[in-house]
């Protein structure tokens, strides 16, 4: 079958416009897949990336209470849980050590949340605090770099809060406002600085104090109401969560649980992805197919004669399958260069603000994924004109 | 003995409703190194005939043996090996691949089957080439050769795998006058040199009185043998 395999390369030879043109119409097809994939996939590194940069990763919680009542001594009945209590984790000294011991751990932040009312004047907003201590502060979101009025300082008496809130309550720097927390605790904090994050929740209404400030504000002496973890990779989380779980039998939670509306939103963007791609491989496949099939009726003759002095009809399904496999597997390397080309140098034009004007990642263009399928794509194509070719009567084509 | 026997064959083409019988029992022999015309008018069925012998046709019913092997009834694999090694075929039109050179054309019968062209084949290409007069064509594509030229390069692609017999359908038909000539005299001495069979359909007279036999056929039999 090898002098086969040579025929085909001879008849792609034999005319170097139409195969130049059929490789071309396979590579720009190539070069489609290529850019929708690393477009696609880009866009999906580029959204995580601007989520996960900015949360934690992984939160670890105490586990929620069950109150039951113990009846005629056998059967437990679930009770309405006190809200009297809050929810802390005391040992979470111990719990930090263990999860640093992880090495794809980053950062890890013992943290108190809560809600307060910060009052000012006649002015009176529901506010989220972040009680962390001062050397955490960017643990998790760079602040420090955030922040557009002030200091990055958080010591005693000492807050931080976002643009909005402050625009919106019409709070100044080093004006003292007062917090009044739901466990009943009220303190005067003056304002040491103000960020603009971007994120909306963030500068509307969150507050970030120190872990010392947040104690009595929320009548946690000792515990934390969670650990915050950053994590090298954030596609990492949701395996880390499940070992951290086991490890401290507190309630963790990954980013992607908390942000269930990217995910979705992903997931339907793949699809897309999907749905362009396998559209560029049906052209594919209905381009080299009506190539070949075109190529079989040409050379009707030439294959007659071939029949006639006793060639196979697999000799002649090895000529059109080759001549498949060989403009497949040529234009899928020739479409993936050029489509790393072009998309490297999509990713290199930016906006003033130095932002990519396409979320490109040239390294993710499934050039793999591509040339297999393509290759493959291309010789199912072949199949159909290489069983019309060895189905060729000698004798009628003879006569031709 | 008879190289090629064949008994009682018939060949009944169907197109719908309508059946047409082409051949109506032809029984025709041929001895080993014979070179024989089949004459005829066209219709007469010498056409089908010579593709029923070649096993181009399977026919309706009937017997082909050849060199004491019953041909009838193979399967296809079989058909196509014994066309390959034992018969060889020379057309009107000289169907050369125009994507090979000359030699490349004559090896092809030999080169198919196991993959390249040997350096055997390469000088028994080469060695019938200069038979056929074409030696210092032996690199040219079928493009750059004249008509007699391509013919002979075809005669030569008849000849690579040393066939029994070689079935040549109106091969002079394209021709000139001198190139029918060369052509033909070019099958004679290959024929008095190997003894090779050769059964040469025709309806040029010339050509015809010039072998061994002449069998004419009308309407689907065999009119007469001389």
């Amino acid at each position: 079958m090898r002098f086969a395999v040579k025929v085909a390369l001879r008849y792609l030879a034999s005319s170097p416009l139409q195969t130049g043109l059929l490789l071309m119409g396979v590579a720009l097809a190539v070069v489609a897949f290529v850019f929708i994939t690393s477009l696609i996939r880009g866009l999906a590194i580029f959204l995580v990336a601007q989520t996960t940069g900015q949360i934690s990763h992984i939160n670890i919680e105490p586990p929620a209470r069950i109150a039951r009542v113990l009846l005629d001594g056998t059967s437990l009945v679930d009770q309405p849980v006190s809200t009297a209590q809050r929810l802390q984790i005391r040992n979470w000294k111990e719990v930090i050590d263990t999860v640093k011991q992880n090495p794809a751990v980053v950062a890890v932040r013992p943290i108190i949340t809560g809600n307060v009312f910060l009052l000012r004047g006649e002015a009176a907003a529901s506010v989220a605090v972040q009680g962390i201590r001062p050397d955490d502060l960017d643990a998790i979101s760079d602040i420090s770099s955030k922040i557009v009025e002030g200091r990055a300082r958080i010591g005693g008496g000492e807050i931080l809060i976002g643009t909005r809130l402050a625009r919106d309550l019409g709070l100044r720097l080093g004006r003292p406002v007062t917090l009044r927390s739901d466990r009943g605790g009220q303190r005067l904090f003056s304002i040491a600085g103000i960020y603009e994050t971007g994120i909306g929740s963030l500068d509307e209404r969150v507050a970030i104090m120190s872990l010392d400030s947040a104690r009595p504000l929320f009548d946690l002496p000792t515990g934390v109401t969670a650990i915050e973890v950053k994590i090298r990779d954030p596609n990492d989380a949701i395996d880390l969560a499940e070992t951290v779980a086991t490890l401290t039998g507190l309630k963790v939670t990954p980013w992607q649980e908390k942000n269930r509306s990217l995910q979705s939103a992903l997931q339907g963007q793949g699809r897309t992805g999907s749905l362009i791609q396998l559209f560029a491989l049906i052209s594919i496949i209905i381009g080299v197919a009506s190539a070949l099939l075109l190529s079989s009726y040409r050379r009707r003759s030439e294959i007659g004669i071939m029949r006639s002095f006793g060639v196979s009809k697999s000799f002649v399904m090895v000529i059109f399958v080759s001549q498949g496999i060989l403009i497949g597997a040529i234009g899928a390397a020739l479409g993936c260069a050029l489509g790393f080309f072009f998309v490297t140098q999509l990713a290199t034009l930016k906006e003033a603000s130095g932002e990519q004007i396409l979320p490109v990642v040239p390294s993710e263009g499934g050039y793999l994924a591509a040339f297999v399928l393509t290759t493959i794509g291309a010789t199912l194509a072949s199949i159909l004109p290489a069983r019309s070719a060895a189905s060729i009567d000698p004798v009628e084509a003879i006569q031709q | 003995m008879s190289l090629l026997v064949a008994t009682n064959i018939v060949k009944t083409f169907i197109n719908g409703e309508e059946e047409t019988r082409v051949l109506k029992g032809v029984d025709v022999t041929f001895d080993a190194g014979e070179i024989v015309a089949l004459e005829g008018p066209s219709g007469s069925g010498k056409s089908t005939l010579l593709s029923i012998l070649g096993l181009l046709l399977t026919p309706t019913s009937g017997e082909i043996v050849l060199d004491g092997q019953k041909l009838t009834g193979l399967k296809e694999r079989a058909i196509s090996e014994v066309r390959n090694r034992r018969l060889g075929f020379v057309f009107q039109f000289h169907h050369l691949l125009p994507d090979f050179t000359a030699l490349e054309n004559v090896a092809f019968p030999a080169a198919a089957p196991v993959g390249g062209i040997t350096k055997e084949m390469r000088a028994r290409a080469t060695m019938l080439l200069d038979r056929v007069g074409l030696s210092d064509r032996r690199d040219f594509r079928p493009s750059r050769l004249s008509g007699g030229q391509k013919q002979r390069v075809a005669i030569a692609r008849a000849l690579m795998n040393k066939p029994l017999l070689v079935l040549a359908d109106e091969p002079t038909g394209n021709l000139d006058r001198e190139s029918s000539n060369q052509v033909l005299e070019l099958m004679r001495e290959i024929n008095r040199s190997e003894r090779t069979t050769f059964l040469i359909c025709t309806h040029d007279h010339s050509i015809a009185e010039r072998c061994d036999r002449r069998i004419s056929m009308l309407d689907g039999k065999v009119e007469r043998v001389e």
